[in-house]
């Protein structure tokens, strides 16, 4: 039986060739997206499940509350890890301090070999190997970091510190940080193998930092002090409440927050977040910075479109499917009246569907493989196409197939073996006028969604167009800029490197200052505005430059003066802080004071707004000032350059020349430089990502429901064949006959405009809410999408109607 | 007795008006008969035919097949019922063109759930009964229309039916295919006992049967 089934489901799917195709092709570029964004998502969710008790760890973090919003902070204030030791809590079992470290080398004591910038190395304490469990090659998990001067390390570092050697042999042998602090190692313990976040490599006891290295951070530790530096894992005992650890944690926040700052609406408490919330949680960041992270909201957007796109090909499916029964119905009779039953033919065409969806999944396997290359980008660099063969992956793949099938497969079985063999037998099909309609439904949901795209598709380009080409405010044009290695303090240098730079042909101008106007870093202070009895208290970014500066970038001074000079605290705020301290002529607020820290602040002008980041966000309140320190830590380290704008060619020359001034200068450091203009290209990745995401999903959109069109389209031209001929005999033109079969399809295809128009029209509008620059909405960006899916929409029709309408009347009706 | 007809009553409603299809059809019929229904077009002779076949109901009446009143049978049982006794051949043949003559003889045994090396017998047995194992492999479109017909009375009889139900078997036949064919039909009756009621235009066909019902407007005369 099965084998007759499969029979004549292979040579059904052969008959009909164009038919199968776009089933499969339509299938397979939903189960495509859906297999390599699945992927994804059990990538992203399948991190640091493996620990034992791994639901039992914790690591606790920083939530700081303030009238500007909320920040957020992976690290705490070094004194709480001692104060929940002190508390002996009876639910933590374990609390392990860390703190990461970033050595500018290691030296291998022995062979005097040296390795630069060794990552993942962390400060941190016997409990740390007591809430993860290493597997230890090589020394005692219990004192191996006891004593100050100890380090241990996974095996993948210790084979690269002491290539050649027995692990065993390791054990004891020195390596040296930065030329100062040595430490002997104690331990080896394998690299997890499973996916993790926890990537750490070198783990040094604590005792050495407090006594060698970071010795303020560890031994002057206060509790006003957040770094994301000092970190903290927990694990709770076995049944503990973690709500009962979380009390006690916001306990402790309220105890240390200061009355001063909890009256300015400031306060911070801690939170515990569970292990497996640390991959996808983009507030507390992980530890591996060169890896980017996806978020949960980002995956399930992802989802979502995966099964967008798989409902079309099952959409495509149903309704070729419906529309081709008849075409099948005589089968249907006869194996009816041959005794078969109506399970019996439900099952046969599910089978036919599900071989359909095989061969699809088939084709999506190697499409999946292209499209983890294609999608590079967006795909995590851990991801290969390995993970596919994963039993997991493998069942859900299964899964999907078999919920494809019944989805796609069920309702056009019920209709077909609904058929009355007698009625068939007799030729007398019912005119399927009510089937029609829901084939009608399906259809106009699929162009609902192909129009949605592609209006989203043209309003995404036109904002990011707008904010890209906008002006930031400030001159970007040729300018470059370099920061100089924030360990190397010599003053020195860094002029010396300036005036060196000053002397290269290329190169009209070189400034010497803090950060650029626009940039991922930013500097703030809270600033109080004392204007006799009235009080402001805000937020104000802090930009470090002087003269050239300013004029480098072609700021503007619309009130006042300037600092006197670079190391003067003199202010030069932005207009934007105007409006938050109610002041409208910026005339008026020169020779009033800020006050920080009970410092008296004068403020000396006012400049005009510049945008400090991506104009997603509105201008900040900004003041532009002198360096504040001076010696070791100045704010002037970013070396400033413009280049000569007219011969670009020679540009490449000029910055390898700028190179050999740095290896000359720093020889320790990579050189490394960015155009403003990419700086602020980088500002928009998101939003350039989102774009492409979206013209894809929009390409495949429209593929798949221009697919169902043409099926639909061949089905009616070849069912009105007779019509056609009998049409032209009477006197029908080729354009009168192609208006006739492409008109009730159009009917659909504007049904579906005018349902899509306000769907777009809201989703976008909430999209575009979050943009501080935006354009408008504009009425043709909805008339240019709805007439192009008119014009894509005829002409796939058109390769079948022409067709038709070409067909000599003489042999259609002979053949009918 | 092979089956009872009494009263049959098959009606549709049109305009507010009821059609008659069938009206108070009698009719009996005794296993081995070779029964032709004759009338003009529209009298309900394949109305008829598809009745006793249980491929259609009927509004009013009683229908008994080898003792079981078919109308009160639920529509499992029915297509249990005709899998098991009833063979079809059509006018127009009715070959899954998908599939070959092998294939297409095999069919009805699949669905009776007769066993492989069982149903293989069979179907060579019967290919070998009508002398058509060379086409075996052909797919029906490869056959003329006699041959076609052939393989529709083979797979009709091939699940051991004790009734025949053809619709206007020669129909697309030409005069020397269509005698074969009832020829074929007459040695089933006489030699396997097979009951067979047909529906005819053709008096000269109508003449191998048994016995004659003459349908018009629906009705016995």
């Amino acid at each position: 039986m099965l084998r007759n089934y499969l029979k004549t489901a292979f040579r059904n799917v052969w008959k009909n060739k164009v038919f199968s195709l776009i089933n499969i092709l339509g299938l397979s570029i939903g189960l495509s997206a859906a297999f390599v964004i699945g992927a994804m998502v059990f990538y992203d969710l399948s991190f640091d499940k493996f620990h034992p008790d791994g639901d039992r760890i914790y690591r606790v973090t920083t939530a700081f509350k303030s009238p500007d919003g909320d920040f957020y902070n992976a690290g705490v204030t070094v004194p709480l890890a001692q104060a929940l030791v002190d508390l002996n809590m009876e639910e933590l079992e374990t609390v392990a301090p860390f703190f990461t470290t970033y050595p500018l080398h290691v030296e291998n004591q022995e062979t005097g070999d040296r390795f630069k910038n060794p990552e993942f190395v962390i400060y941190t304490e016997p409990s740390y190997f007591k809430t993860f469990e290493y597997n230890w090659l090589a020394g005692n998990k219990e004192s191996a970091l006891e004593e100050p001067n100890k380090v241990v390390l996974s095996e993948e570092r210790a084979r690269k510190y002491f290539p050649n050697k027995e692990l065993e042999g390791i054990l004891g042998k020195s390596v040296m940080y930065n030329d100062t602090i040595p430490a002997t190692v104690s331990g080896i313990v394998a690299n997890f193998n499973k996916r993790t976040d926890i990537v750490f490599e070198e783990f040094i006891s604590l005792k050495t930092a407090a006594t060698q290295d970071m010795t303020n951070a560890v031994n002057e530790a206060n509790w006003n002090n957040t770094n994301s530096a000092s970190q903290l894992f927990i694990k709770l005992s076995q049944n503990a409440d973690p709500i009962k650890v979380q009390e006690t944690l916001a306990q402790i926040a309220i105890e240390h927050d200061e009355p001063e700052m909890v009256a300015i609406g400031r306060s911070n408490t801690y939170a515990i977040q569970p292990l497996t919330d640390i991959h996808l949680n983009p507030d507390y960041g992980t530890f591996d910075f060169n890896d980017s992270r996806t978020t949960m909201s980002a995956l399930k957007s992802l989802l979502f479109l995966a099964a967008i796109l798989v409902l079309l090909g099952c959409i495509n499916f149903i309704n070729l499917n419906t529309a081709q029964a008849i075409q099948r119905a005589k089968e249907i009779g006869i194996r009816k009246t041959l005794g078969s039953s109506r399970k019996q033919l439900i099952f046969q065409f599910l089978g036919e569907t599900f071989i359909l969806t095989l061969a699809a999944a088939i084709l999506s396997f190697f499409l999946s493989k292209w499209l983890l290359i294609l999608f590079s980008d967006f795909i995590p660099t851990g991801l290969t196409f390995e993970l596919f063969w994963n039993p997991w992956i493998m069942v859900g793949i299964a899964v999907l197939l078999i919920l494809v099938t019944v989805l796609s497969g069920f309702y056009p079985a019920l209709v077909m073996s609904k058929y009355k063999p007698v009625s068939v037998l007799k030729q007398q099909i019912l005119p399927n006028s009510n089937k029609g309609s829901l084939r009608k439904y399906l259809t106009v949901f699929q162009f609902v969604i192909a129009q949605v795209f592609i209006i989203a598709t043209l309003m995404v380009g036109k904002q990011l167009n707008y904010i890209m080409k906008k002006d930031m405010g400030f001159k970007t044009e040729a300018i470059a800029y370099l920061r100089t290695p924030w360990r190397d303090t010599s003053a020195i240098k860094r002029a010396r490197f300036v005036r060196q730079m000053e002397e290269l042909p290329g190169i009209k101008q070189v400034v010497l200052s803090g950060n650029p106007p626009a940039s991922f870093s930013t500097m703030s202070m809270g600033a109080l505005f004392v204007d006799g009895e009235k009080e402001v208290n805000s937020d104000l970014q802090l930009m470090y430059g002087n003269a050239n500066y300013f004029d480098l970038y072609n700021l503007k001074l619309v009130a006042g003066r300037m600092p006197l000079n670079d190391s003067i605290r003199e202010f030069v705020v932005n207009k934007s802080y105007l409006k938050v301290i109610g002041i409208e002529n910026p005339g008026d607020v020169v020779g009033k004071i800020l006050k920080n820290d009970n410092e008296n602040l004068p403020i000396v002008g006012v400049m005009e707004d510049f945008n400090q980041h991506s104009l997603k966000y509105g201008v900040a309140p900004m003041a532009f000032t002198g360096g504040s320190y001076s010696g070791k830590w100045t704010q002037f380290r970013t070396i400033h350059f413009k280049l000569n704008s007219l011969d670009t060619v020679d540009w490449p020359t000029t910055i390898s020349r700028v190179e050999t001034i740095w290896k000359d200068l720093y020889p320790e450091s990579d050189f490394e430089y960015s155009f403003m203009d990419d700086t602020v290209k980088k500002f928009y990745e998101s939003e350039q990502k989102t774009s492409i995401l979206l013209q894809w999903a929009t390409g495949l959109a429209i593929l798949i429901s221009c697919l169902g069109l043409f099926g639909l389209v061949i089905h009616t031209t070849e069912r009105r064949t007779k019509e056609i001929g009998i049409r032209k005999i009477l006197g029908a033109n080729l354009f009168q006959l192609n208006f006739l079969l492409s008109k009730d399809f159009l009917k659909l295809v504007l049904i579906a405009f005018l349902i899509a128009t306000p769907i777009a029209w809201y989703g976008l509008n909430n999209w575009l809410e979050g943009f501080a620059n935006k354009t408008t909405l504009s009425w043709w960006i909805f008339a240019l999408s709805g007439l192009s899916m008119i014009v894509i929409s005829l002409l796939t029709m058109t390769i079948k109607t022409i067709n038709s309408a070409n067909t000599n009347p003489v042999k259609s009706l002979r053949t009918e | 007795m092979l089956l009872q007809l009494n009263n049959i009553f098959k009606w549709v409603q049109q305009g507010g008006q009821r059609i008659f299809l069938l009206k108070d059809v009698n009719l009996e019929v005794e296993e081995g008969e070779f029964i032709s229904i004759m009338g003009p077009s529209g009298s309900g002779k394949s109305t008829l035919l598809n009745v006793i076949g249980m491929l259609d109901t009927f509004n009013e009446g009683e229908y008994e097949f080898l003792s079981e009143s078919v109308h009160t049978l639920k529509e499992k049982y029915r297509s249990n019922l005709y899998k098991e006794y009833i063979g079809f051949v059509f006018q127009s043949y009715h070959l899954l063109d998908e599939l070959t003559v092998e294939e297409n003889l095999e069919m009805p045994l699949l669905y009776k759930k007769v066993k492989g090396s069982e149903r293989k017998a069979l179907v060579a047995d019967m290919l070998d009964r009508f002398n058509i194992v060379g086409k075996k492999d052909l797919f029906p479109t490869q056959l003329s229309g006699g041959q076609q017909q052939l393989v529709g009375v083979a797979r009709a009889l091939i699940g051991k039916p004790k009734l025949i139900l053809a619709d206007e078997p020669t129909g697309n036949l030409n005069s020397q295919q269509s005698e074969e064919i009832m020829q074929l039909f007459q040695k089933l009756n006489k030699e396997d006992g097979v009951t067979i009621i047909q529906v005819t235009h053709s008096e000269k066909n109508a003449e191998y049967g048994s016995r004659i019902i003459n349908l018009l407007d629906g009705r016995k005369i």
